[in-house]
């Protein structure tokens, strides 16, 4: 059985009536390093969105190892999140908290509320946000104020968030756009050893192809809500190219 | 399975709803109401027009009102065509032909009376075509959204040269001309009475501190004294405001109730409340609690307490609602719970406004503690009326020193801390 089956998921905003994903299927294996690419608005975010329900989808279901994400109640929903991490284009992190306070709040599904409400996280938290911190490279900046960080090290942060989940699916929403073409390249490395030595199924959307053909297993692209490619990231020429991105388009790499 | 939409994205956006339509004539048609009322106003000046009476209501006889009526109707329709049409502006619509906003004078003119068979019988020509209405149809001209991108190599005329700008000028100037009248200024008794306070001038300047410390025997109170009373209300009303507002705003911020249809009436109502509460001024507050619990520095507290939370509760629902939702995306995707959510992502950004408001509002209950004193509130407001009823000059002159010197260093403390934390 497949880690992750999203089947004939449909998303309509009502506001603006604008139909954001028209019914898209597709399974995902344990360990795949997914690359999703398309346009800005081609569906991208709100697909991985509607995967932890951060965004609502309008029919359709998920399905992740066997449990119907999409049918579950709200408290069953934590549950389930805090296997999936999620990183984001814009790193969202809480930028007048510590870079700890950031990288602990990855483990608020875990903990009990009460306990959090005061502040107060087990000690062997506190021993993986360091390990956690340490794997991203920045342990020294454990005490400093998110919004000190450049956007690469903030990145960071929101991968250590992440690792402190400790999970089993990894959604990744244009990790790295925000970012220049070196830091992109630390990013995705980190992503990807998250991949090959946890196990963790990286589903990962990318703007540009030369990322998606270097860091993916498999790629599928989306155009207006729909999946227009499903495939391997080398199988895409410059024919498919135009299909996806449009006839005037022109590809532009990042190295 | 939800039935599948069309494949376009949105619904016809050409077509403006009937509603909108209606509304933006009947806007037009107001405001030449409201021009005819000034004119009526201005001209009875220079000979009698019509009655207007001392609380400005007009009266006319019988039959000027279906001129007035149809006079109006018929600029209004004028407006429209010629593009002076405010209704249609504010509502976001412009009249164009193909594209563009200038279209030539005789198809606006071809629009204007076209108007009277499709608008004027009830606007049966809008009713019984409502993508193309009548008058649209003969003029070739239609109403669309701005800011629909226009064909044009030139640049637009400034938005003072447009027909709904020298409109909405002529409004604006018509407006302060009718307030200047009914607030009745008078720029002469200005000047000429300036001498008329002197004894006040005189005492204001000669500031009397015979009681900055000593008690007057009469109040048993000092002037020192009563303004650390005022300082200590205002702190008071302060921090226990905040102890309410504070849980509340959660209540009164839409992004964080808008979660289903009870979330929503408990956001309405908790910002009513606040609305409520904060449109009724701390002196009315005063005057109820001083019966309540009796006069004195006690009452005005209250008065203040309740006036801060609402206040407050405004000011800080507005801020949760202006905060990055990323983070509470983010905290939300790791699994919280909404506790989680509120204590790790909202709360954090919310905090150094927070304070920076809360300064604000005690500088502010500190002025406004001298208020609430006129009906029983207690503190330094007590000495200013007693003195002042006294007609005792030099000692009011010595109250607003302290009051200014009090507010002033308040002020200067809260800023530099907001500078500091914000």
């Amino acid at each position: 059985m497949p880690h992750l089956i999203v089947d004939r998921l449909t998303k309509i905003y009502e506001r603006g009536k604008v139909l954001a994903l028209d019914d898209v299927s597709f399974t995902v294996e344990k360990g795949e390093f997914l690359v999703l690419i398309g346009l800005s608005g081609s569906g991208k975010s709100t697909l991985l969105r509607c995967i932890n329900r951060l965004v609502e989808p309008t029919s359709g279901r998920v399905i992740l190892d066997g449990t119907e994400i999409t049918a579950l109640s709200p408290r069953e929903l934590r549950r389930v999140r805090r296997k999936i991490g999620m990183i984001f284009q814009q790193f969202n992190l809480v930028k007048r908290s510590t870079v700890l306070a950031n990288v602990l709040a990855g483990r608020l599904g875990y903990v009990p509320t009460p306990r959090t409400l005061l502040g107060k996280f087990p000690k062997e938290d506190l021993e993986r946000a360091k390990r956690a911190l340490e794997r991203v490279g920045l342990l020294e900046k454990m005490f400093v104020r998110a919004d000190q960080l450049s956007g690469g090290q903030q990145q960071r942060v929101g991968i250590a968030r992440a690792l402190m989940q400790e999970p089993d699916l990894l959604l990744a929403d244009e990790p790295v756009s925000a970012l220049d073409p070196a830091t992109s390249h630390s990013i995705l490395q980190y992503l990807e050893q998250m991949n090959r030595e946890d196990g963790v199924t990286v589903l990962c959307a990318l703007h540009f192809l030369s990322l998606a053909r270097r860091y993916g297993s498999r790629l599928i692209a989306l155009k207006d809500g729909r999946i227009v490619f499903e495939g391997l990231p080398a199988e895409i020429d410059n024919v498919k190219f135009k299909e996806i991105y449009g006839e005037e388009a022109e590809e532009v790499e990042v190295r | 399975m939800a039935k599948r939409p069309k494949r376009s994205r949105s619904a016809d956006p050409s077509l403006i709803p009937l509603g909108k339509r209606l509304l933006s004539f009947f806007l037009d048609w107001a405001i030449w109401g409201y021009i005819a009322y000034g004119a009526v106003y201005f001209l009875n000046y220079y000979w009698y027009v019509a009655h207007i009476d001392w609380y400005g209501r007009l009266t006319l006889p019988d039959w000027a009102w279906p001129v007035v009526v149809v006079s109006t109707l018929e600029l209004a329709l004028l407006c429209r065509a010629f593009g002076h049409s405010l209704g249609t502006r504010l509502l976001g619509l412009i009249l164009a032909e193909d594209g563009h906003y200038s279209p030539s004078w005789g198809k606006r003119f071809r629009y204007f009376w076209a108007s009277h068979i499709s608008i004027v019988p009830l606007g049966l020509g809008v009713w019984a075509s409502p993508k193309r209405p009548w008058h649209e149809r003969l003029s070739g001209l239609q109403l669309v959204r701005l800011p629909e991108p226009e064909v044009r190599t030139t640049p637009p005329p400034r938005w003072y040269a447009t027909g709904w700008g020298m409109m909405a000028l002529f409004l604006f100037g018509l407006t302060m001309a009718l307030g200047w009248h009914i607030t009745g200024v008078h720029l002469k008794a200005l000047v000429s009475g300036v001498g008329k306070p002197v004894r006040l001038w005189r005492g204001l300047v000669r500031p009397d501190f015979s009681y900055l410390i000593e008690l007057d025997p009469w109040l048993n109170d000092s002037i020192v004294g009563a303004l650390i009373e005022s300082v200590f209300m205002a702190l008071l009303a302060t921090v226990f405001g905040v102890a309410f507002a504070f849980p509340l705003s959660f209540l009164g911020a839409r992004n964080i109730m808008a979660t289903g249809p009870i979330g929503l009436l408990i956001y309405g109502l908790t910002r009513g409340i606040f609305n409520i509460f904060r449109s009724i001024e701390s002196i009315l507050w005063a005057l109820i609690f001083a019966i309540w619990v009796g006069w004195g520095p006690f009452a005005g507290t209250l008065a203040l307490f309740l006036h801060t939370i609402a206040a407050l509760g405004k000011l800080y629902s507005e801020q949760i609602e202006h905060i990055d939702p990323g983070p509470v995306e983010a905290v939300t995707a790791t699994g919280a719970s909404r506790l989680e959510v509120m204590r790790y992502a909202v709360i954090p950004q919310i905090i150094p406004p927070y304070l920076a408001f809360t300064l604000y509002r005690w500088d502010i209950n500190v002025r406004m503690a001298t208020v609430v004193a006129l009906v029983g509130g207690g503190g330094i407001g007590r000495l200013f009326f007693y003195y002042q009823n006294q007609l005792d000059w030099p000692k009011v002159g010595a109250v607003i020193v302290g009051i200014a010197l009090i507010v002033w260093a308040l002020d200067y403390i809260s800023g530099r801390v907001r500078e500091k934390i914000v």
